[in-house]
C-alpha cells in the first residue's frame, strides 16, 4: 500500500501530491467563503447544496486561520518562499505559526535537514512572520 | 493539509441533456458527483474550483449514454502520516480522545497522551495533569501529529499523538480562548 511509504516529516507525500499546490488554512477559508457566498445567492437554503465535508472544512479553516487579511497571507507566502522551502513546509509553518527555532524544527523537521537552513536563517524567517502578524 | 489539485473524471450523461446547456449540465453533475466524496488516494474533495477541459464525448454502445472525460481543479483535504495539524476535541473517554480536523476524524489513544495526564470521569470527561494546569476536554483545541492512517472506501481515519515536543493543548474553552 502506498500509505506505508508516506511520511510528511520527511516530505514523502507520494507522487500524486508531490507536485501539487498546498494551501494554507487562510487561503482555503477564502476559497470556501467565495463558494459559500455564491451558493447563498443561488438559493435560500445553502446548506442543502453544500456537502457535510464542505461545512466541516469551512468551520475548521475559519477556526484555525492565523491570518484574516488576504494581503497578509500573500506576504507570508512570499517570506516563506524566499527560503527555498517546499510547498508543504510553507503551509505547515503558515498554519502553525511557530514562535521559536526549536518549535519550528520540531514541527517541520525537514527544514533543518541536509544543512538547508541554519538556525539563524530560521530565526530570521520566524521574525518576519511575526512582524506580518503584528501589522496585519 | 489542504491541496489544490487537478483531477480527471469520466462523466456519463443521459442524452436528454444534450443541447445548449450541455456544458453547464456537465459541470453541475461533476460538482454533485465529486464534492463531499473521499478516496484513499486523494482524500476528501471539499470543493470544485474550476473545470479545465471537457473532452469529446463517446457514445456508449447500446445505452445512448455519452461519456465525457473532464479535467477539473479542486480543493482536497488529505491527511499524511507525520503531518502536524490542529484539531478540535469532539469526544473524550477512558480509551483516549477523538479530535476533528476539517472532515477527518483523528483518534488519540491514551498511550499516546503524555504520562503525566490522566483520565478524569465526571460531568465533563477530560484528560488532566495532576496540578490541573492542562486540561483536555470536549471543544479544546489541540495540536497533534498523525502517526497512522487507515483508509476505508468512503472515509479516512487517523491515529494521532500528543506525546511529543510542542504538541498538546493550544486553547482552552474554559479560559475563553
Amino acid at each position: 500500500m502506498a500509505n506505508e511509504e508516506e511520511d510528511a516529516s520527511e516530505l514523502k507525500l507520494g507522487e500524486d501530491f508531490l507536485k501539487e499546490k498546498c494551501l494554507m488554512n487562510a487561503e482555503v477559508a477564502k476559497i470556501l467563503q467565495h463558494k459559500y457566498d455564491t451558493a447563498n445567492q443561488m438559493s435560500d437554503d445553502p446548506s442543502s447544496q453544500l456537502s457535510q465535508v464542505f461545512e466541516k472544512s469551512f468551520a475548521y479553516v475559519k477556526r484555525f486561520s492565523r491570518y484574516k487579511n488576504p494581503e497578509a497571507v500573500q506576504q507570508v507566502r512570499e517570506v516563506l518562499s524566499r527560503n527555498q522551502l517546499a510547498e508543504f513546509e510553507v503551509c505547515v509553518l503558515g498554519n502553525l505559526c511557530p514562535e521559536t527555532v526549536e518549535e519550528a524544527t520540531a514541527l517541520v523537521p525537514s527544514i533543518a535537514k541536509k544543512g538547508r537552513l541554519d538556525d539563524e536563517r530560521i530565526e530570521q524567517m520566524l521574525a518576519d512572520l511575526a512582524r506580518i502578524k503584528t501589522f496585519e | 493539509m489542504f491541496f489544490h489539485i487537478r483531477l480527471e473524471r469520466n462523466l456519463q450523461l443521459h442524452p436528454r441533456f444534450f443541447g445548449p446547456q450541455l456544458r453547464d449540465k456537465l459541470v453541475e453533475k461533476l460538482i454533485h458527483d465529486v464534492e463531499g466524496t473521499c478516496s484513499g488516494r486523494h482524500g476528501f474533495v471539499v470543493a470544485v474550483t474550476g473545470v479545465d477541459t471537457i473532452g469529446k464525448g463517446l457514445i456508449r454502445d447500446g445505452t445512448g449514454y455519452v461519456t465525457f472525460p473532464i479535467h477539473y481543479q479542486c480543493v482536497v483535504f488529505r491527511p499524511f502520516k507525520g503531518e502536524i495539524l490542529e484539531g478540535v476535541v469532539t469526544l473524550v473517554n477512558k480509551m483516549g480522545f477523538f479530535a476533528e480536523a476539517g472532515p477527518v476524524q483523528i483518534f488519540v489513544s491514551n498511550h499516546l497522551i503524555p504520562d503525566d495526564m490522566s483520565f478524569q470521569s465526571g460531568d465533563v470527561p477530560c484528560y488532566e495533569t495532576s496540578d490541573s494546569s492542562v486540561r483536555i476536554q470536549k471543544d479544546s483545541e489541540v495540536r497533534l501529529k498523525i502517526v497512522g492512517t487507515r483508509v476505508d472506501a468512503t472515509e479516512i481515519f487517523c491515529i494521532g499523538t500528543i506525546k511529543d515536543d510542542f504538541l498538546g493543548l493550544i486553547g482552552d474553552p474554559t479560559a475563553g480562548a
